[in-house]
């Protein structure tokens, strides 16, 4: 049952590559939440009220509901609908996909620790290099900002399946995670697009040398 | 801690809810008399060595560097309550509290005992710093904070994958204590992949390569007594999260691989504070690009080991005496000058000659020029490449640092004796702002010549934990 889930979660991350409208961006990031919530409550170790009401509001409240509903927001006030330059840009990030997809493969198969469960290892690293080709290879700041989701889900995933002497703050550390990208969100929102006008990273070039 | 932590975080609170300068100035003094507290509770009070909470350790490590944040956040809210004399009120509070926020978040780091707890309190201070980069609210300001968050938070995210994948890889440990104990039977390849990740996310606060752009436009964008902190105590704050993960790592198999990498990041975090040195045209990044240049050295004195080590955290230590005088030096010139610009800024002998003679001394120490502390381990990290027989290592290290020299030299020669062409403020700005900025340098020139046994203890105690 964990392995469909986890198969999900990288069909999701190719498909991600792929797509080039920014609701289908939101769209994946709110499914991504749920699939991240039905692994979490499948793994939970005990029925442990404090672990579950994190998990609660780290997947459902947070990762599937919140964070995508201001994504659609910021699609709606900032009136951007898809990533700059379209046709080539979408079969080169399939290929840039894959070939991470291969790696993360290939470091996981070449580690093959028991200690450790292998294949949340190996989507976690991809979900990793996923989000980072997304951060490289787009223009706009939204596309970023989604890169920045996305590794942070993996972070997530792998968080779920190991176990650590002290869960709660391995949970508290991806509760503040999960703000930080929040309060991203939230400047994103309120303030790039009011002072800077903004929907592209080429415009953020002030700072500079 | 826990109640320093809430004390501290109380006393910021007082600060934001206060509704003039005086409550303000009030709280903060408190806060620094709780800081002086705390230091001589744990030096004088038998905690010294001892835990805390099950998640914190007033070991040697972080007591000296402690005592270090706790001096220079003092002089940076000095300094700062002159730089924002006629500031709004609102902003005034805010910068505040926000400063005593920062120096409880980058103390944490420092006590932390628990690598869980250490990422925590470093995601703290990048939502501490945010508030102060983007305090100007400026378009650049808000460009700057957003670039810190965005790549301090995707790099965090990544040191953490390495933090899930040591943890897990030591059954599920996260003191540093039990994690140090059991990834010596780690797998090798795993532990490399963990140490790569850390490294790497790190970086962006210890302002080495590959992370170092956001330090400088932290540092570039924050209000200039500020930047004095984010340059010390939080690359502090970036290095002790580092030097512990390499304890931590000095039983495994991984370890010389990780000392490699050490070397290189050090090398290329030189050879861009070299290159970017002579070509910035601001000075609070270039004095930005300095800190990384130093942190390159830091690093490659981690990665040669030996007395490498013992110099590279002699070297961090008196690195945080003259970066903050230099930086609050830069505050001084603010009062004056219009900006920072190196083309036009000049003259400032004749303008402001205490403050003038403050750059030239901090040049000279900075350099490594004797009596500089920074000679003293510099010449260390040196002799250990020797020994060691690494002379590529020493030729590119010495071929960088003639760039680097030439660079530092030339810009601060520009600075005090080029025709000025920029408008000057107040040319008769307050000189005990200089002076109290000196007296940081001259605790750096006392350690050049005279290291206390007290000191060489506490380094040699940190080393050989």
């Amino acid at each position: 049952m964990i392995l469909s889930f986890v198969i999900l979660f990288v069909v999701t991350l190719v498909y991600l590559s792929i797509t080039e409208r920014y609701r289908n961006y939101a769209v994946i990031v709110s499914l991504q939440g749920w699939i991240l919530l039905a692994i979490a409550l499948l793994r939970l170790h005990s029925v442990n009220w404090a672990e579950l009401a994190f998990v609660l509001a780290e997947t459902l409240l947070f990762k599937a509901l919140i964070v995508p509903q201001i994504l659609f927001a910021v699609i709606r006030r900032t009136k951007i609908n898809r990533v700059i330059g379209s046709g080539s840009s979408q079969f080169r990030s399939l290929v840039m996909s894959l070939a991470a997809l291969a790696a993360s493969a290939s470091i996981t198969y070449y580690i093959a620790d028991q200690s450790i469960d292998m294949i949340f290892f190996g989507v976690a690293l991809y979900a990793l290099l996923s989000g980072l080709i997304l951060i490289v290879s787009r223009q706009r700041i939204f596309s970023h900002m989604v890169g920045f989701l996305v590794i942070e889900n993996g972070v997530f995933l792998f968080s779920t399946a190991i176990g650590v002497e002290m869960p709660i703050l391995i949970n508290m550390a991806i509760m503040l995670d999960i703000l930080m990208s929040i309060l991203m969100l939230g400047v994103f929102l309120t303030r790039i697009d009011h002072t800077i006008h903004a929907d592209d990273a080429d415009s953020l070039t002030k700072v500079k040398d | 801690m826990i109640y320093y932590l809430i004390l501290s975080v109380l006393l910021a609170g007082s600060a934001f809810a206060a509704t003039t300068r005086r409550a303000v100035n009030a709280a903060g003094a408190l806060f620094y008399a709780v800081q002086a507290a705390f230091a001589v509770w744990i030096l004088t009070g038998g905690r010294f060595g001892s835990a805390s909470g099950g998640f914190f350790t007033y070991d040697a490590l972080g007591t000296v560097f402690f005592v270090l944040l706790a001096v220079v956040s003092l002089f940076v809210f000095i300094h700062s309550e002159v730089y924002f004399r006629d500031e709004d009120i609102r902003l005034y509070r805010r910068y505040f509290s926000l400063l005593m926020l920062l120096t409880t978040a980058i103390a944490g780091v420092y006590f932390a005992d628990n690598i869980a707890v250490t990422w925590i309190f470093l995601e703290a201070t990048t939502l501490c710093s945010a508030g102060i980069i983007y305090h100007r609210r400026t378009a650049q300001a808000l460009e700057a904070t957003w670039k810190y968050v965005f790549v301090c938070s995707t790099g965090i995210a990544t040191a953490y994958l390495g933090i899930l994948l040591l943890c897990s890889a030591a059954d599920g440990s996260l003191a540093y204590s039990s994690l140090a104990e059991r990834v010596a039977s780690g797998n090798p390849l795993y532990m490399k992949t963990a140490v790569l990740l850390v490294l790497c996310g790190y970086s962006c606060k210890m302002e080495i390569f590959p992370l170092y752009t956001i330090g400088v436009d932290a540092n570039f964008a924050a209000p200039a007594p500020a930047s004095a902190l984010i340059s010390t105590g939080l690359v502090n704050a970036g290095f002790i999260a580092i030097f512990r993960v390499y304890k931590v790592m000095a039983s495994s198999e991984a370890f010389e691989w990780m000392r490699h990498v050490l070397i290189l990041v050090g090398l290329l975090s030189l050879a861009i504070g070299a290159m970017f040195l002579r070509r910035t045209n601001n000075y609070k990044r270039f004095l930005s690009y300095s800190t990384v240049e130093n942190m390159g050295i830091v690093a490659i004195g981690l990665g040669i080991g030996g007395i490498g080590v013992w110099a590279a955290l002699f070297h961090v230590i008196c690195h945080t005496f003259v970066k903050s005088s230099l930086m609050l030096q830069v505050a001084v010139m603010r009062h004056i000058f219009n900006g920072y610009r190196i083309n036009r800024i000049g003259d400032y002998i004749s303008i402001n000659r205490v403050g003038a003679i403050g750059f030239i001394v901090g040049t000279v120490v900075l350099l490594a020029f004797p009596p500089s502390p920074l000679f003293v381990s510099e010449l260390m990290i040196l002799k250990q490449i020797i020994a060691d027989g690494q002379w590529w290592i020493m030729a590119v290290v010495l071929l960088l640092l003639c760039i680097v020299i030439y660079s530092i030299c030339s810009r601060i020669m520009r600075l005090c004796y080029q025709p000025n062409l920029d408008e000057v403020h107040d040319p008769k700005c307050e000189h005990w702002l200089s002076w109290s900025a000196m007296a940081l340098l001259a605790a750096a020139m006392v350690l050049g010549v005279w290291q206390p046994e007290l000191l060489r203890d506490v380094i040699d105690q940190i080393v050989t934990l």
